[in-house]
């Protein structure tokens, strides 16, 4: 090519550089205009609640309050992808999410400040516990985790490397089987008991046997369950709960050991400060604990968030299961997500054993 | 400068603009993130048990989607070029549908027609064939989302095709399967070459319908697709690109061996594309005198 083509060309790609970065101006400095505006990001679960009450409840408080109206912007998607649209510049101003850690990649990359964690609830707005959904009238009598493990019987649950959802059906299992195996120590001679771990893996593995497809999100999980495809399903409480409330053909078991989920919210420190909204975030955030919030979440299949730590199903709750257990009892989120998930991790390991076995 | 050389350069110009601001640069960018741990640690991410098998897994069902497609779209090419049937119009707009289908959508028709529940699952389950969560949903996937290439690039030479040549071969005694296989079949080979490279490539990076009716169980029914998004979805960028430039680079080798196999003879190429000896060139006049 002779030096001349190479002379236009550059101009031609500064010249559609320059087009893009002054449009991209002008969109920023519309969207930073001089009415008040909230962005949220919320993952997609509680969406109907957001939208259909707390939006509007809090918009009234804050104009009953100081006169304002606020405008109040939200985008519902995965958790992790909404996590990595705010690491790379998504201008949320407070992000209500599914998974701690995903709040703990926005902190690791600065756009978080403060310690969410010290906030009311130890900063999470709302609670569910793992489930288990079977076809109506349970034809195949699955009551337990190990019902989940006899041959022939066909599990469904998302992928824990795409769906945070699925990182909670794992821990379930993983944190039941150690459950189950106090149980066993407790009964058995204890010189012949395998280590709680082993007994935990070893479930973890016959039930991981048996999972028919994981599908990327905890939805269409869902999806892939109604289609008819599986005999149990390995879920979110509140992801069943609405949908046989409006009489989709299946049932609902809550197995005795299963896992307390709790979901945190935070504000994101570096887009309240530039959108000069600090005090409607901390507003918002602090409002997602009102009795009114927690309703709205509870109606939705959501449970109370103080239930676990009072212990009390008082009302209308639903009945806490009898070995209920924390990611806290298993070390944590970081602890659990190295152990678990990581490269050489229980869950991973199985995984591949299984391949190898065929 | 005349006006006529200004304009030209302009639009040369644009053309290598437009093809480096939508291609090369996000390749570029994919490429410096995949190769910034090292080499070592491309070799380390793409040799992974779970990416090898992903990798591995796409590449047989690719290939698989690649045989079939081509067979039986020649078939289908020749039928809607040569032969007139009512409805032949509406068979050959149905053909470009599959391109028109978000492939999201693709997956769910697929996981419609042979789920559990539908008629046609329920008979092949009874039949003891499961197609869907399995290899075979795959390919079908595959199958499907990549059908208008091997049609659409043969159609074209085939209209364009002289009918003379094969009557000659026939005249001169020869068999229909001689006269297709040595008359036909070579005319038509550069078209049929472009749709089974292009259903070969576009089979690789194919998401959107695996992910419904594959099952994506890791090391199993996982395609490296559903593995890079998975590993995106976990904050694993490197992993992902390293996963996605291998199959960049597979899709790359393959489309220039398709442009090296599909030039016109007498075209002039880079040195280092060149053949040693031209397999499909017929020898030109100006070589035999």
């Amino acid at each position: 090519m002779p030096p001349s083509d190479w002379r236009y060309s550059t101009i031609f790609l500064a010249s559609l550089f320059h087009l893009l970065l002054t449009w991209a101006a002008f969109s920023g400095s519309a969207m930073a205009g001089e009415s008040r505006d909230l962005m949220l990001a919320v993952y997609s679960v509680p969406k109907e609640a957001y939208e259909r009450t707390i939006i509007p409840a809090f918009q009234r408080s804050w104009k009953q309050r100081t006169g304002q109206d606020i405008r109040i912007r939200s985008s519902y998607g995965a958790s992790g992808a909404q996590a990595r649209a705010i690491i790379g510049g998504f201008d949320a101003d407070v992000a209500a999410l599914s998974l701690e850690s995903d709040l703990d990649q926005i902190t690791k990359a600065g756009l978080i400040a403060h310690d969410w964690r010290t906030g009311p609830n130890n900063g999470m707005v709302s609670a569910s516990v793992v489930a288990l959904g079977v076809r109506k009238g349970n034809p195949k009598g699955i009551m337990s985790w190990e019902d989940l493990a006899r041959p022939g019987i066909e599990v469904l649950y998302p992928n824990p490397k795409t769906s945070g959802g699925a990182m909670w059906d794992v821990v379930a299992i993983y944190g039941a089987g150690l459950k189950l195996a106090e149980q066993q120590a407790g009964t058995r001679n204890n010189a012949k008991a395998e280590s709680p771990e082993t007994v935990a893996a070893g479930l973890l593995k016959r039930i991981q046997k048996n999972v028919k497809v994981m599908d990327k999100s905890g939805r269409e999980s869902v999806t892939t369950f109604e289609r008819g495809v599986g005999d149990v399903i390995v879920t979110y409480e509140n992801e069943l709960l609405p949908r046989i409330n409006s009489h989709r053909p299946y049932e609902i078991i809550v197995p005795n050991e299963t896992v307390w989920i709790e979901n945190p919210v935070a504000l994101i420190d570096r887009n309240v400060d530039r959108h000069r909204i600090r005090d409607v975030a901390e507003a918002f955030v602090s409002f997602l604990h009102s009795e009114e919030a927690q309703a709205a979440f509870t109606k939705l299949g959501f449970r109370p968030i103080g239930q676990a730590a009072s212990q009390a199903s008082s009302g209308t709750a639903l009945p806490l299961p009898s070995r209920l257990f924390t990611v806290t009892d298993l070390g944590g989120w970081e602890k659990v997500s190295a152990t678990l998930f990581g490269p050489r991790g229980t869950w991973t390991t199985i995984v591949e054993d299984l391949a190898r076995e065929k | 400068m005349t006006p006529h050389k200004l304009l030209e350069l302009s639009l040369r110009s644009a053309a290598i603009g437009y093809v480096s601001l939508l291609i090369l640069l996000p390749l570029a960018a994919i490429a410096h993130q995949s190769f910034i741990g090292g080499i070592a640690h491309f070799i380390e991410d793409i040799s992974s048990p779970q990416a090898s098998s992903a990798l591995i897994l796409t590449l047989e069902a690719a290939f698989l989607t690649t045989v079939i497609n081509a067979i039986l779209g020649t078939l289908s090419a020749i039928v809607l070029v040569r032969y007139e049937f009512p409805g032949r119009w509406f068979l050959n707009a149905l053909v470009d549908l599959p391109f028109a289908i978000p492939t999201l959508v693709t997956g769910l028709m697929i996981a419609a027609v042979y789920g559990p529940t539908s008629m046609a699952g329920t008979w092949l389950q009874q039949g003891g064939l499961t197609l869907l969560y399995a290899k075979p949903g795959i390919v079908l996937a595959m199958l499907l989302v990549t059908m208008p290439f091997t049609i659409r690039s043969l159609q074209p030479v085939l209209i364009e095709l002289e009918r003379e040549q094969e009557d000659a071969a026939f005249s001169l005694g020869a068999s229909p399967w001689t006269t297709f296989w040595k008359v036909t079949v070579p005319s038509v080979l550069p078209g049929l070459l472009t749709g089974v490279f292009l259903t070969f490539v576009r089979a690789l990076g194919e998401f959107g319908s695996i992910v419904i009716v594959a099952g994506n169980i890791p090391m199993k029914t996982q395609v490296a697709s559903v593995y890079v998004y998975g590993e995106i979805e976990s904050y694993n960028p490197q992993g992902a690109t390293s996963v996605s430039v291998f199959i960049l680079l597979i899709s790359f080798l393959v489309l220039i061996l398709l442009e090296r196999l599909t030039r016109p003879p007498g075209e002039r190429m880079p040195r280092w594309l060149r053949w040693p000896n031209r397999p499909l060139d017929m020898v030109r006049p100006s070589e035999i005198g």
